[in-house]
């Protein structure tokens, strides 16, 4: 996958010098899906999903009513 | 207003455009140099990091191909922002120390390649808006490339200087990763040939 998005990219790279646009900003789109998509592959854990557990976002040993936002 | 005040806007614009594109040469060489010199592999989110400053280089070079206009600013803004998605993510993803989890290479003056890769984003962001606020121009935008040689060759030298290193990257990926996905254990395609 990491290769064919760096190929899809040299190539939209050598044609936008080259000033062939269609063919670059094709090769661009290409290079651009593959890489969203692996980076959400990357992310993804079997286990917590895209969450992020390690990261605390809820106070531990505080009562509900301290927790509410001040207004 | 002068006469001369749109030729030197567009001067002005391209040539901080091409700036722009020697600091992101300079930093993609860094990376090389990291790589090769202290033997740090990328991580697969490292090499999208990479993609994405790669990306921003396209929106410049299509800028000094064709010309100033909305979409090739758009494209190099989009991938600041795919930049700055990724690095913050990965960020996040080793921020909290646990087994299997820290931050890939070494730091440069105390902040890791992820933090680095955020400050970039960052900066290629309001790099892109300053220079959306200054030195846009409709009559700016008339003036090609061509109306100033000695910017114009050296633009041609970066963009040829990027599609270099984007090649030498891409023979890097091909021999760290093969056809499969990558790790960071080692050059997949050594350990075959070893």
């Amino acid at each position: 996958m990491m290769v064919a998005i760096f190929a899809a990219l040299l190539l939209a790279l050598a044609a936008a010098w080259l000033g062939r646009q269609t063919i670059a900003i094709a090769c661009l789109i290409v290079c651009l899906a593959l890489s969203i998509g692996l980076f959400l592959f990357e992310i993804y854990s079997p286990d917590y999903g895209f969450r992020m557990p390690w990261i605390q976002t809820q106070l531990d040993g505080v009562a509900p009513a301290s927790r509410a936002p001040r207004a | 207003m002068t006469a001369a005040t749109p030729r030197m806007l567009a001067w002005m614009n391209y040539g901080y455009l091409l700036l722009m594109m020697l600091v992101i040469a300079a930093i993609l060489t860094t990376a090389m140099v990291l790589q090769y010199g202290w033997g740090e592999l990328p991580c697969p989110l490292c090499l999208l990091q990479r993609v994405a400053l790669f990306g921003v280089c396209f929106g410049i070079i299509q800028t000094f191909r064709l010309g100033d206009s909305g979409r090739n600013s758009g494209l190099s803004l989009l991938f600041a922002i795919f930049l700055l998605v990724v690095s913050m993510r990965q960020s996040l993803l080793d921020i909290y120390p646990r087994p299997g989890h820290a931050y890939i290479g070494s730091a440069v003056f105390g902040i890791h390649m992820p933090v680095w890769c955020v400050l970039i984003a960052l900066a290629l962001l309001i790099a892109y808006s300053l220079k959306l606020a200054l030195l846009d121009g409709r009559d700016a935008r008339a003036i090609p490339l061509a109306e100033f040689p000695a910017l114009s060759h050296a633009a041609k030298a970066a963009g040829a200087c990027v599609i270099v290193l984007c090649a030498i990257n891409l023979v890097s990926v091909v021999v760290q990763c093969g056809f499969d996905a990558c790790h960071t254990s080692g050059y997949r395609l050594l350990q075959a040939v070893q």
